[in-house]
């Protein structure tokens, strides 16, 4: 390649408009004329799924929603493959928000899974305690007991008239506390205050930004394994029969990151043609 | 006398507690102190809570405060758009405080603070589209930094960009279609030298925060004070 | 007869594509959008914590004043915490403050070495020879990488390059695992540069689905009206910069 051809290479690949133009067209041309690529299951995702679906039906899970609405695409999908898988075992999930937005979510959690929560039944199947703020201790205090840390649920009923909270109240009568987190400090403080002390095993759902610095943890074994992002989610709404926004998103996911990787290998041909251009005169 | 109430008693009461929580979290003496901190670890932990939330407050004050300088003393270029934040600051809040106090008066409606219906609107269709919005928009900047900034200068970005390129690869279903084992390879970086890596930087955070205990317990750290006397 | 649903789903469109509208250029309805999130976002953050406030400490004092007394001592605390603003009381706050660091940094300290230390340490030491040459192979990496990345970060104590003779065998044993600590880390942040990339475009992706493809014409005025702002700002700068260089001439 001579330089001018380089140059004109940089020029059209450096254009912010046409990189611009081009993502948005390769985000939004998989919805309107689906590719159909295959999505395989990978064994973590497996890891997990057989994990939850050894657990005893009818046991206790504590679910922690600690996202905010713009991650709701990445960890929705997961979270709802679990509920369903949890609900298909006639498991009872206890819901709790550490986060401000947890509420909100929540509720767009509910609606967009409202076949799932339509056949069970509010207080006896399962509960959203709401916003409990104070983070690290607020988490502390909930393993302690739950009704010693909150008076009421998310939608103003006392605790004591709820039925499914006459049954569990610390994190030692949970089977398995699933923590879907946007943030990093969320599965630190689980695993500092609900794991160290009682040894309550810990599923961790996350952003896949966040994923390479929580897999120290689930490495330890300090959490039984991780479900990661719109591929996870992908995999485990196959696994769980229950198609959704994780494989709808696997075709635009894929053009996308292919026009990234030709941007990629774009900038390196320019910088390499450049410099050994330079380094022969 | 000035500088032991304004600096040396909240320094006190910082050590106090650190000692006393850390010490009987760790040693038994008896049943009964044992069930005496056990309460009082709990009460602490809800004074976190309580005080946390005031914290909050005492935030939406600051942006209430800074925007309020901003109509005064920026002009006519930013006066309307800081009108504009501290008009629906105030909307949020008024909304939240009829939630408030609809869910004594009336329990039985349902509403409470953040299930207020005006309250819930805003959030639904102002806040959350907004918020998605903010995070979303740096794949923009990812995207032109991918063509700009990701070559493999040396040894280090080369081994950087091949693992990039491979969990890429493996995220997606493009991995599957060129090479059957991506999605293997891609778990293993994950599990095995991805975890390895972050081990360090694990404990180095835990290191750290033992660190930061130390120095607060001792008087070295003092940046939450605010400002010096 | 325009719902409040309808309504409020094209507000949401139009932020959305005026907080995009950044990223080409910055603009007067980006600066809109901007403000609108951070009023909104800010009412809702009082909203939440006067929420929790009302669960944690309100409706237990009303129920049980008798066991829920002590709840009035962060209250009181909490109240004091908004005299940071004045010139001569400021100090007040800093009680409030005390009691929250030293609370939050005793629960983390007192879990954090075995959480985030020994279990690691527990983690990482591993078999270095077995019957399975993978699992071996594995083994080997994640050993010397943790130790190599705990090299890269002793800024402390570390042997110096002599400037004549021979390089010592401590020198050389650090500088190999600094060396594997340092690639070691490069895999795992090129492991997080592709998980960045799908955590944002799966963020975009579900705008799309939620907010923008539903309501299509909503999108496309935005859309319109974003370029026109965009369009406007590109001409207002070019003129005061033929205005400047008018004035420098």
């Amino acid at each position: 390649m001579n330089m001018d051809t380089l140059a004109l290479v940089d020029k059209v690949f450096g254009s912010k408009i046409l990189l611009y133009i081009l993502l948005i067209a390769a985000l939004i041309y998989p919805f309107a004329s689906p590719l159909g690529i295959p999505v395989s299951i990978s064994s973590r995702t497996m890891q997990v799924y057989n994990y939850v679906k050894s657990l005893k039906p009818g046991c206790y899970v504590y679910m922690e929603i600690y996202y905010e609405v713009a991650a709701r695409g990445e960890l929705e999908p997961n979270v709802v493959a679990l509920v369903k898988q949890l609900f298909d075992k006639d498991c009872k999930i206890v819901f709790v928000s550490l986060i401000g937005t947890g509420p909100i979510v929540f509720s767009l959690l509910r609606s967009t899974a409202a076949d799932l929560f339509n056949t069970k039944k509010y207080g006896v199947d399962y509960v959203y305690l709401g916003y409990v703020s104070g983070q690290e201790a607020a988490a502390a205090s909930l393993a302690k007991s739950i009704k010693g840390t909150v008076s009421v649920d998310n939608y103003g009923n006392r605790i004591e008239t709820l039925p499914l909270l006459r049954e569990v109240d610390k994190a030692t009568d949970f089977s398995l506390a699933i923590i879907a987190s946007s943030g990093t400090d969320t599965f630190n403080w689980y695993v500092r205050q609900w794991y160290t002390p009682y040894n309550v095993s810990l599923l961790f759902v996350a952003l896949s930004v966040i994923a390479p610095s929580v897999e120290p943890f689930v490495g330890a074994k300090q959490a039984i394994g991780m479900l990661v992002g719109q591929r996870s989610a992908a995999e485990y709404e196959l696994l769980v029969g229950r198609k959704g926004l994780g494989l709808a998103s696997m075709d635009s996911q894929s053009l996308t990151h292919a026009l990234i990787l030709v941007f990629i290998a774009a900038g390196n041909v320019v910088y390499w043609g450049k410099r050994l251009r330079t380094k022969k005169k | 006398m000035s500088l032991i109430v304004k600096r040396v008693i909240p320094q006190l009461i910082v050590s106090i507690i650190l000692i006393v929580m850390i010490v009987f979290y760790f040693f038994y003496v008896n049943k009964s102190v044992a069930g005496v901190f056990s309460a009082w670890d709990k009460a602490l932990s809800d004074w976190a809570i309580i005080i946390m939330a005031f914290a909050l407050m005492v935030g939406g004050a600051d942006i209430f405060r800074y925007h309020l300088i901003q109509i005064r003393k920026a002009g006519m270029k930013q006066a309307p758009f800081s009108i504009v934040t501290i008009l629906l600051e105030l909307v949020m809040i008024a909304f939240a405080l009829i939630g408030f106090y609809i869910s004594y008066i009336n329990p039985e409606s349902g509403i409470s603070i953040t299930t207020q219906p005006q309250f819930a609107w805003l959030y639904t269709n102002v806040y959350a589209p907004s918020d998605t919005a903010v995070y979303s928009i740096l794949l923009f900047y990812i995207a032109s930094a991918s063509y700009r900034a990701f070559t493999a200068k040396n040894p280090t970005a080369a081994l950087l960009l091949a693992v990039a390129v491979i969990v890429m690869l493996g995220n997606t279903s493009l991995g599957g279609l060129i090479w059957p084992g991506m999605l293997s390879l891609r778990d293993w970086i994950m599990t095995v030298p991805n975890t390895a890596a972050f081990r360090p930087i694990t404990m180095g955070a835990g290191f750290g925060a033992i660190t930061l205990g130390l120095r607060l317990l001792i008087w070295r750290e003092v940046s939450w004070l605010g400002r010096r006397e | 007869m325009v719902s409040w649903e309808l309504f409020g789903a094209w507000i949401g469109a139009f932020l959305i594509i005026w907080i995009y509208s950044f990223a080409f250029k910055d603009n007067v309805l980006y600066k809109l959008a901007e403000h609108i999130f951070v009023g909104t976002a800010a009412g809702y953050s009082v909203a939440l914590a006067l929420d929790s406030l009302n669960r944690v400490a309100i409706k237990s004092l009303l129920a049980q004043p008798a066991a829920s007394w002590h709840y009035l001592i962060p209250v009181i605390l909490g109240v004091l915490m908004f005299l940071k603003y004045s010139r001569r009381y400021y100090w007040v706050a800093r009680y409030g403050i005390a009691l929250n660091v030293a609370i939050g940094t005793a629960l983390a300290v007192r879990t954090i070495p075995m959480a985030n230390i020994v279990r690691q340490l527990q983690a990482a030491i591993v078999p270095l020879w077995g019957s399975d040459p993978l699992k071996v192979f594995n083994n080997w990496l994640t050993f010397l990488i943790t130790m190599g990345g705990l090299t890269y970060f002793l800024f402390t104590i570390f042997p110096k390059k002599p400037e004549t003779g021979k390089v010592s065998a401590t020198y050389t044993v650090y500088k190999v695992l600094y060396l594997i600590g340092v690639y070691g880390m490069m895999i795992g942040f090129g492991a997080l540069f592709a998980n960045t990339i799908m955590t944002r475009v799966g963020f975009v992706i579900s705008v799309y689905l939620i907010y923008l493809q539903p309501y299509m014409e909503a999108t496309v005025i935005a859309v319109i009206l974003a370029t026109i702002a965009i369009l406007i700002e590109i001409r207002r700068r070019s003129r005061s910069k033929c205005m400047t260089l008018r004035r420098m001439s």
